[in-house]
């Protein structure tokens, strides 16, 4: 099925290791992990996704006739467990959560419809410290999972909404111009705006959207051309998160994008999305939505972000020096009564951290050869009895040695 | 560190562009020559499909394919008729009105079909055409029930031999609608050719992606 796949051994390892990496990442800065369904309600769900993204949710009707789907994100199923089991958890609450989400894309080209996600959610805290915590923490969230070179551009949701309330037009070509912009379509924006007679300092920047992007410096730009308390407010707030994220040590990988077009209905401040060098996606994203658990009834600030995890994979396994590949260590064969002492050298060298393969065949040595090198493994053990054993290296000759002293050598990095 | 900033020479100022294969491909080359960004001729490219000058790597591809290439990244930019967008909505970036290439996309019936306006539609009017998504959006706002047939080619054929009553069709003259006795009832929307780029490209390589959008800007306007 197109935009669904397998992932063998190479590619699994390396995306669990990624995700591992991400979670452990969160717990460090105390967000505890959660686990909610593969499915959810649609009731649920509609609560707080936008129609476009209600639109490509796999639905089925379960074996009552009730509506439901297969998740898209994660999001909204947390917000639902803060409003809900967790009713009365103190706020504010930190939580995280990984795994697969579905849409109904295509699936052409490297389209995926099921990716994997992991992500955090601040609960219950408002303010910049809060923005900036959850910044960092996608940043260094993408260092953990190995990712080295990244951007973050931040920019905030409520400069566009005071942008919009104090252009000059009439409400249904605001309508027409929001539509624009949320379709990227800056021709349609363009001609929207020169067919109105009335010009301001805010038409200029609508137009100028996809620019208005680099470091503090645009702050003041753009601080001298709005003239509306909404937007002024967003340029106070974010210069307020790029001098906290400086002090968490990220200032050289954040820049400021006032033009940044996210979903305008859903995020209510400080929106972020961090990118790759050669990625033509975000690799993660996310922002302020405080209106989303009001939905839920237990009305709260929030903030929080997902990692793509494909994403990082591509990253990762097309950097310069993609991640080592887990290899095995050891390939232990045996023969006549050496089966024994290769499952206690088994057991000693995984008790060493090392991945060991015991053979489940007697092999002579010569036969133990090919064996060891259709596992692929590093090292060859071939126990012949209690006492003897022959340990070779890749490119190196076989040599006999007593069996206690295989792990030591192996541990040792000799080989 | 920045990423942006960091990156090999080559990436961080080279740009590239998707050009569409056929009509829109004069235009594109003329306008890249103007620009300053690239002199190419139709030949060389249409041999090499993929040509690196000092500052541009230029890429020729089907011109349905060029937002895939933008979308995912293969290319910064690409030029593409308002039409393929229509029928390929995504993630990138619409910038410039290129203003060449112009054609509208149409609805049309046989000279002697009794279909006009909207109130001689049928219930369920049948609709061949190689614009099915554009069509269908366009019928649906309008509360009319339709049947599209998806076709590849040769579209005003398909009246003429009773598969459908009318067809969704691109037009530049309006000379091959004439020729097979078709005659245009409403305009669906007018395409010319557009500059689209991809969205990290926009954010990762700012400079160097806007610099060139700046040129091609110019060029049109100057």
């Amino acid at each position: 099925m197109p935009g669904f796949r397998d992932r063998l051994p190479d590619e699994a390892e390396v995306l669990r290791e990624a995700q591992e990496s991400v979670l452990a990442e969160m717990r460090r800065w105390g967000y505890r992990h959660v686990i909610t369904p593969m499915v959810e309600g649609t009731d649920v769900l509609e609560l707080g996704i936008g129609a476009e993204q209600r639109r490509r949710l796999f639905k089925f009707a379960d074996a009552r006739g009730e509506v439901i789907a297969l998740v898209g994100e994660r999001t909204v199923p947390v917000a639902r467990l803060v409003a809900g089991k967790l009713r009365s958890a103190p706020l504010p609450m930190r939580l995280c959560y990984a795994g697969p989400v579905l849409s109904t894309d295509d699936g052409r080209l490297h389209q995926r419809r099921e990716t994997y996600q992991a992500g955090a959610e601040l609960v219950g805290a408002p303010g910049t410290a809060a923005d900036a915590e959850v910044i960092a923490l996608a940043a260094r969230c993408l260092e953990a999972s190995g990712v080295k070179r990244y951007q973050v551009d931040v920019g905030h949701a409520e400069f566009f909404h005071g942008i919009m309330d104090a252009v000059k037009l009439p409400d249904e070509v605001k309508d027409a111009v929001r539509g624009a912009l949320a379709a990227r379509d800056f021709v349609a924006l363009e001609s929207l705006l020169e067919g109105t007679p009335l010009r301001s300092a805010e038409h200029e920047l609508l137009l100028r959207f996809p620019a208005l992007r680099g470091g503090v410096e645009i702050l003041q730009a753009a601080g001298g051309l709005v003239r509306n308390r909404r937007s002024e407010r967003a340029l106070a707030e974010l210069a307020e998160v790029q001098e906290l994220l400086v002090a968490h040590g990220l200032g050289e990988v954040v820049s400021l994008d006032l033009g940044a077009i996210r979903d305008f209905d859903y995020y209510t401040g400080i929106t972020f999305e961090a990118y790759g060098p050669e990625l033509g996606r975000p690799v993660a994203q996310g922002g302020r939505y405080d209106g989303l658990l009001e939905r839920f009834g237990r009305p709260s600030p929030a903030t929080g972000f997902v990692v793509q995890l494909d994403l990082v994979y591509e990253m990762l396994s097309g950097a310069a020096r993609p991640p080592a590949l887990p290899r095995i260590d050891a390939a232990v064969a045996w023969s006549g009564s050496g089966l024994r002492p290769a499952l206690r050298l088994g057991s000693t060298l995984r008790l060493f951290g090392m991945r060991a393969v015991v053979d489940t065949q007697a092999r002579n040595e010569a036969e133990a050869k090919s064996w060891w090198r259709s596992v692929g493994a590093v090292n060859l053990i071939h126990c012949s009895s209690e006492s003897t054993v022959s340990w070779t290296a890749r490119g190196q000759r076989t040599r006999r040695l007593p069996p206690e002293q295989v792990a030591g050598r192996l541990a040792g990095g000799v080989a | 560190m920045n990423a942006g900033r960091a990156q090999g020479a080559r990436k961080s100022t080279k740009v590239s562009i998707a050009l569409p294969t056929g009509a829109l491909m004069p235009g594109a080359l003329r306008l890249l020559a103007k620009s300053g960004l690239a002199r190419l001729s139709a030949d060389e490219l249409g041999r090499q499909l993929l040509v690196d000058r000092s500052s541009v790597r230029v890429i020729l591809v089907r011109p349905a394919d060029v937002p895939a290439y933008v979308d995912h990244g293969a290319a910064d930019l690409g030029i593409v008729g308002k039409d393929i967008l229509w029928e390929t909505p995504g993630a990138h970036y619409e910038l410039v009105d290129l203003k060449f290439g112009g054609c509208k996309l149409v609805l049309a019936v046989p000279v002697a079909s009794r279909l006009n306006g909207p109130e001689t539609w049928p219930p369920q009017l049948r609709v061949a055409t190689k614009y099915p998504r554009t069509a269908e959006a366009w019928f649906e706002a309008r509360g009319q029930a339709v049947e599209v047939v998806q076709l590849r080619g040769s579209v005003e054929l398909a009246p003429q031999v009773g598969l459908v009553d009318a067809i969704v069709d691109l037009t530049a003259t309006g000379r091959t609608l004439k020729e097979n006795r078709l005659r245009i009832v409403a305009t669906l929307g007018a395409s010319t050719a557009r500059l689209i780029a991809n969205q990290a490209s926009l954010k990762t390589r700012t400079d160097a992606v806007q610099a060139a959008v700046g040129r091609l800007r110019k060029a049109v306007t100057g």
